[in-house]
């Protein structure tokens, strides 16, 4: 409908001017990376991370923001996810099928949440902190009892290319550019996944089911009133969202050549961080960028991480400070600036 | 067709503050018959439509439509059926969704949800023609979110939307009491032509006497739970809203008396 009403506003015309604005943030943020990546390793090795990181922040995205559950059950899928990979990947089965797997077992840990929020009628927040307190220890038998499985000369998606990767880097770019050629390769090959990922995700949340599971996490009442079963599409959209965090542990523990029970620690800030980020600094309008911008803030925060770390030049001891650190500021700043605005606009009507 | 067989419910049931929203109620609704509702705030109407709608449980009773008992289905599955606009204008639609995407969904409808595109693109003319009926221009607006409009714009969007597929039964629940005395007439006078063109059956909730005798092939007024007044045919011809405004007075103030001395059902 290509129709502009009365006062010359018409609807597309609207959608038009914000999408025009989330793509020139969008540019804008690129550039800066872009510079900062340009200054050295830390940045590249940052965005790297981040990649692999950035499903688990679309998880959060799909369940605190569309279906507005309160889900914490990603601490206990990321693991999960990793935890299978790497267990498959050491007793030398493909690491795609190990990716697929983590994925499947992110799902089951997503549909165990919603069961036990259906079934027992335990509210989001406890039912899914229920689920990660069960998941610790069905990661720890995943991992045969064992905390830590290190994937030295396993062949993961990355190794198998990294050899042939660094003798083209070498041979493009010359000697110095070695150093960075790990990295990036993560950002290839993770970008062009989770880039496929977002895709096939974007069109997912365009379907009469997505639709569903939208309007699900805003109006339930509605939905049952269409003559859909709101609790069917809570079930579908926890288990996609845990199923990404899955494939997300898979992607990380390939990068860091281990995993870990640990790995999922912190992560539900980070995934909150990622989102808020994003929202801050693209002001998405409609899924597909609010898609974008959850990986987006992903990766902002990482790399503001990096920097912070090696700016102050910090122990790793201190990751999870300055996680929280960074959030804290990421997410105060807006609110203080309303406040600041407020506090002036009162003082100004005071003056009057 | 519609049966309630003795249905009752009750709120804080064996407690002080005991509220019988509705007590043995039984009620039939003939297929393309147009059934209006009056009563006092707190007779137990849209309590009524709960029950029917499967948004709340009954006690005790049966609710037969189209000869399947439909009591203990849950609301979703009977919403395949059942059409229904609530009187809370932020219950019936999503507001951060555009007016397509509600409709959309609302297109849906006893289909299930599977992975067809939600918007397709040659519903837009289907969708357009609906809306423009109401002549409120909201078929100028398809990609505003649904939350930028009124309460009065929503109801009109929720009555698009419980009758975008024929339901085989209509709730309206004062549809059009968030719409101004203009937009009201004339979504009052779309919702007779809809019932009459698609043979609706329809339930309407109204405190308007006007329209209640405009309306309804019959008119039932509610009290404390209960059906007092089930007024068709020839009286319900002859009926002028002055008689109704009467005796819906008569019935309050009988109770006003009668409550001085018996503690009866809390009333609001
Ligand atoms: N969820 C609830 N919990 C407790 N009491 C309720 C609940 N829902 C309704 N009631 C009570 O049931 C009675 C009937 O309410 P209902 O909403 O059916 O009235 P109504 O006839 O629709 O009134 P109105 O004309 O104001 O919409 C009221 O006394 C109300 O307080
Ligand atoms: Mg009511």
């Amino acid at each position: 409908m290509g129709t502009v009403n009365a006062s010359g506003q018409g609807p597309l015309r609207h959608g038009r001017d914000a999408s025009l604005h989330f793509a020139h943030r969008l540019v804008i943020l690129a550039l800066v990376a872009g510079l900062f990546m340009s200054l050295g390793n830390v940045t590249i090795a940052a965005v790297g991370q981040g990649l692999g990181f950035a499903l688990a922040g679309v998880t959060v995205f799909l369940t605190f923001r569309v279906l507005g559950f309160v889900d914490l059950t990603v601490d206990g899928a990321f693991p999960m996810g990793g935890a299978i990979c790497a267990v498959l990947i050491f007793v030398g089965i493909s690491p795609e099928v190990a990716m697929l797997a983590a994925f499947l077992l992110g799902m089951a840990a997503g549909l165990a949440t919603a069961l036990v929020d259906i079934i027992f009628k335990i509210e989001g927040l406890l039912a899914s902190i229920i689920v990660v307190t069960a998941a610790w220890t069905v990661n720890l038998h995943i991992m045969r009892g064992q905390s830590n499985i290190p994937l030295l000369g396993k062949e993961t998606i990355l190794s198998r290319h990294s050899g042939d990767f660094r003798a083209w880097v070498v041979d493009q770019y010359g000697a110095e550019f070695r150093r960075h050629s790990t990295n990036l390769l993560e950002i290839i090959l993770f970008g062009i996944l989770v880039c496929i990922v977002l895709v096939i995700l974007y069109w997912f949340m365009r379907s009469e089911t997505g639709l569903a599971i939208r309007a699900t996490g805003e109006n339930p009442q509605m939905v049952r009133a269409t003559g859909i079963n709101h609790q069917v599409m809570i079930v579908i959209g926890l288990m996609v969202a845990n199923g990404l965090a899955g494939l997300a542990g898979s992607l990380v523990v390939q990068q860091f050549g281990f995993a870990d029970v640990r790995l999922g620690l912190g992560l539900i800030v980070r995934g909150l961080a990622a989102v808020m980020i994003g929202e801050v600094l693209l002001r998405p309008r409609g899924i597909g960028q609010m898609l974008v911008a959850a990986v987006a803030g992903m990766l902002v925060f990482d790399i503001s991480r990096a920097w912070v770390f090696s700016a102050l030049d910090l122990p790793p001891t201190d990751i999870q400070l300055v996680s929280a650190l960074v959030v804290l500021v990421a997410l105060g700043l807006p609110r203080l600036q309303d406040r600041w605005q407020v506090y002036r606009k009162r003082r100004r009507a005071r003056t009057e | 067709m519609l049966t309630l067989d003795d249905v009752s419910v009750a709120f804080n049931a064996g407690t002080a503050n005991e509220i019988r929203a509705l007590q043995q109620v039984s009620l039939s609704v003939d297929d393309g018959e147009f059934v209006t509702v009056i009563g006092a705030n707190g007779a137990g109407k849209s309590s009524l439509f709960n029950v029917i709608a499967g948004t709340a449980p009954v006690d005790s009773g049966r609710i037969v439509l189209d000869h399947a008992d439909i009591t203990w289905w849950p609301e979703y599955r009977r919403s395949q059926m059942i059409g229904r606009v609530f009187q809370d204008p932020a219950m019936g639609t999503c507001p951060g969704l555009t007016i397509r995407e509600n409709l959309s969904l609302a297109a849906i409808h006893g289909r299930g949800a599977g992975l067809r595109q939600g918007v397709k693109k040659d519903q837009d003319a289907w969708f357009v023609e609906r809306l423009a009926h109401e002549h409120l221009g909201l078929e100028y607006r398809l990609d505003s979110d649904v939350g930028m409009l009124s309460g009065g714009q929503r109801q009109a969007i929720t009555l698009v939307m419980a009758t975008l597929i024929k339901p085989r039964l209509l709730l309206l629940d004062e549809h059009t009491a968030a719409l101004d005395p203009h937009a009201a007439g004339q979504i009052i006078s779309l919702t007779r032509e809809l019932a009459e063109s698609h043979e609706l059956t329809v339930i309407m909730i109204t405190h308007s006497m006007q329209q209640a005798c405009m309306l309804g092939d019959r008119i039932i007024m509610m009290h404390q739970g209960r059906i007092e007044f089930d007024i068709a045919g020839e009286e319900r011809r002859k009926l002028r809203p002055a008689d109704l405004v009467e005796r819906f007075h008569a019935l309050e103030d009988d109770a006003e008396i009668g409550e001085r001395d018996r503690p009866g059902p809390a009333r609001i």
